[in-house]
């Protein structure tokens, strides 16, 4: 399985993908953290960073970016082949997958860290809200790239794979303003509760059972195929 | 080694592969033929493990490939059809990715990986990206990365398609290389590839069993006529009066009238009769110049063709009866 994340991760890099994405995400994190600073009057807080929409769109056009390729590439390059005859069962695979996307998106979340030492530096820094809003901007990422992989699962077209994670992504954003029922299911609700510093346990666990049921839905779709193939 | 049982794979209603088995023996190197779509790729697909069957078993080295995937798998080097691979990788790189896909032992591994880069001939290439390599030495990169992990048993798609002459030969000679430690499964259109490399060779058309033998045994299976040729200067065009003086001649016909006023005919004789001897005797006799005689050999080109031939009468003959019935 790590023979597979490192693969992965060394051919984001490899590509331009990688160093897109970490530095769309920084430019539009430093847009969001020059508008708090307007907004506020000099007096930033970190964790209010990450509700900006500059923040929020380039993640969410980002994300398929990086998962859009997870099968869908495989898939049109034959490489699937390789992978799938290989010993290696199609659930780690498929875990492989998902934490090398989540890697990279780490790193960019790592990046904006620099943030931190800036209004530590020159404001004042509330340290718990800044972690409990990476925190659940993290279990953010952990559902956005499971639905882009899934996504890449279902269809060897790359642009389709993007297309469908985006639709996804953006119907459970502005669901809520259309109708009360939901705001239970719209991922960036539950996200902002977080900005506030506290760690929701019932959120927490919404998030990580959504990924987790994205990817026993991918680790399905894999082997459905297999006997329809 | 590997035993295929009554392997049965359906799209729907279609049906790729209809019910084969056939075994292959340790060190063997078996050879599936068969026109495209056959299903030769199906079947490489169904013991690798890339797809499931839809009923059926297949046992490599003891292992059934859908209840025992993992340990099944370990035991097959596979390099599909159109040579897929990482192409932002160096061959080196794919062939350590390959290595660590098959979970070969860290001790072990980068040992394995030189030896297999010089087995297949890649030193020169092998910190070469693969996109920037020719058709032959990605080949041999996806050769390569079938090779690592030694496996025992080694299962290869159509080869030597879209090498040149020079690549063909080399590869062909790596694969005898190769029977002599590995049991090999290749796929081929090229029926001389076939009889050349392979110890048997499994006939496929419309996912069906056609033949199962030895390339000799297939070939020696279609002499079933005497044909020769000859080609003479024939000026007093005698040639076709022949067929009345020489008993044991069946056929004989035209085959091609050559510009430098020389002919060419084949001539069918009874079996066992050997009228080759007679023709230098009586063709001078008639005044006629022999400058060519060759007997026909019977090819696994022929073979190949008389079978698929067959079978498809046979399955058009058994439509136009089911037509009927109904």
């Amino acid at each position: 399985m790590w023979s597979i994340i490192k693969k992965e991760v060394k051919t984001y890099f490899l590509s331009p993908i990688g160093y897109v994405f970490i530095g769309i995400f920084l430019i539009a994190f430093s847009i969001s953290f020059y508008l708090e600073l307007m907004y506020t009057g000099g007096r930033v807080q970190f964790n209010y960073i990450f509700t900006y929409l500059p923040t929020i769109l380039s993640f969410a056009i980002l994300v398929p970016l990086l998962t859009m390729r997870t099968f869908s590439e495989e898939r049109k390059n034959g490489t699937e082949q390789l992978l799938l005859t290989s010993p290696i069962s199609i659930t780690k695979i498929v875990i492989a997958k998902f934490i090398s996307a989540l890697i990279i998106t780490l790193i960019a979340i790592a990046c904006t860290s620099m943030f931190l030492i800036i209004i530590r530096c020159f404001g004042s820094l509330d340290i718990t809200a800044a972690l409990v809003t990476i925190f659940g901007f993290i279990l953010l990422a952990m559902s956005y790239i499971s639905i882009g992989i899934l996504a890449s699962s279902i269809t060897e077209n790359q642009i389709i794979a993007a297309l469908i994670t985006i639709i996804t992504f953006v119907a459970t954003w502005v669901l809520p303003e259309f109708l009360q029922a939901g705001a239970s299911f719209s991922l960036i609700n539950m996200f902002s509760k977080f900005t506030t510093g506290q760690i929701n346990i019932a959120y927490t666990v919404t998030y990580l059972a959504f990924t987790v049921l994205c990817l026993i839905l991918t680790i399905t779709v894999m082997q459905r195929r297999k006997s329809a193939k | 080694m590997i035993e295929i049982k009554n392997v049965t794979k359906k799209y729907g209603n279609f049906t790729a592969v209809d019910n084969i088995s056939f075994d292959v023996k340790d060190g063997e190197i078996v050879g599936l033929l068969g026109p495209n779509g056959a299903g030769k790729s199906t079947t490489m697909n169904m013991i690798t493990g890339f797809i499931e069957m839809t009923d059926g078993e297949i046992i490599v080295n003891g292992y059934d490939i859908s209840k025992k995937p993992t340990k099944a798998k370990k035991q097959i080097g596979y390099m599909p059809e159109g040579v897929p691979s990482y192409q932002e990788l160096t061959a080196k790189e794919f062939i350590k990715y390959m290595a660590e896909l098959k979970l070969v032992d860290r001790k072990v591994r980068k040992e394995q990986i030189e030896e297999v880069i010089k087995k297949t001939g890649l030193e020169e290439v092998q910190n070469k990206l693969i996109k920037n390599l020719s058709r032959g030495y990605k080949q041999r990169v996806s050769m390569a990365g079938a090779l690592v992990g030694s496996s025992d048993v080694l299962i290869l798609d159509e080869p030597t398609v879209g090498l040149d002459p020079k690549q063909i030969l080399e590869i062909r000679t790596l694969i005898k290389e190769l029977g002599k430690k590995h049991t090999v499964i290749l796929s081929s259109h090229i029926l001389s590839e076939v009889s050349q490399i392979c110890d048997r060779v499994v006939i496929i058309n419309n996912g069906k069993i056609v033949a199962i033998d030895t390339p000799e045994n297939l070939e020696e299976k279609t002499k079933n006529k005497n044909i020769l040729y000859v080609t003479v200067e024939d000026k007093k065009e005698k040639m076709l009066s022949i067929k009345d003086k020489v008993k044991y001649i069946q056929e004989l016909e035209l085959v091609k009238d050559n510009e430098d006023g020389t002919k060419q005919y084949k001539i069918v004789s009874e079996e066992n009769v050997d009228l080759r001897k007679k023709m230098f005797e009586i063709l001078p006799k008639e005044d006629i110049t022999i400058f060519e005689l060759k007997k026909a050999e019977a090819s696994l080109e022929d073979a190949f063709m008389k079978l698929i031939e067959e079978k498809s009468e046979n399955i058009e003959d058994n439509i136009e009866k089911e037509g009927g019935e109904e």
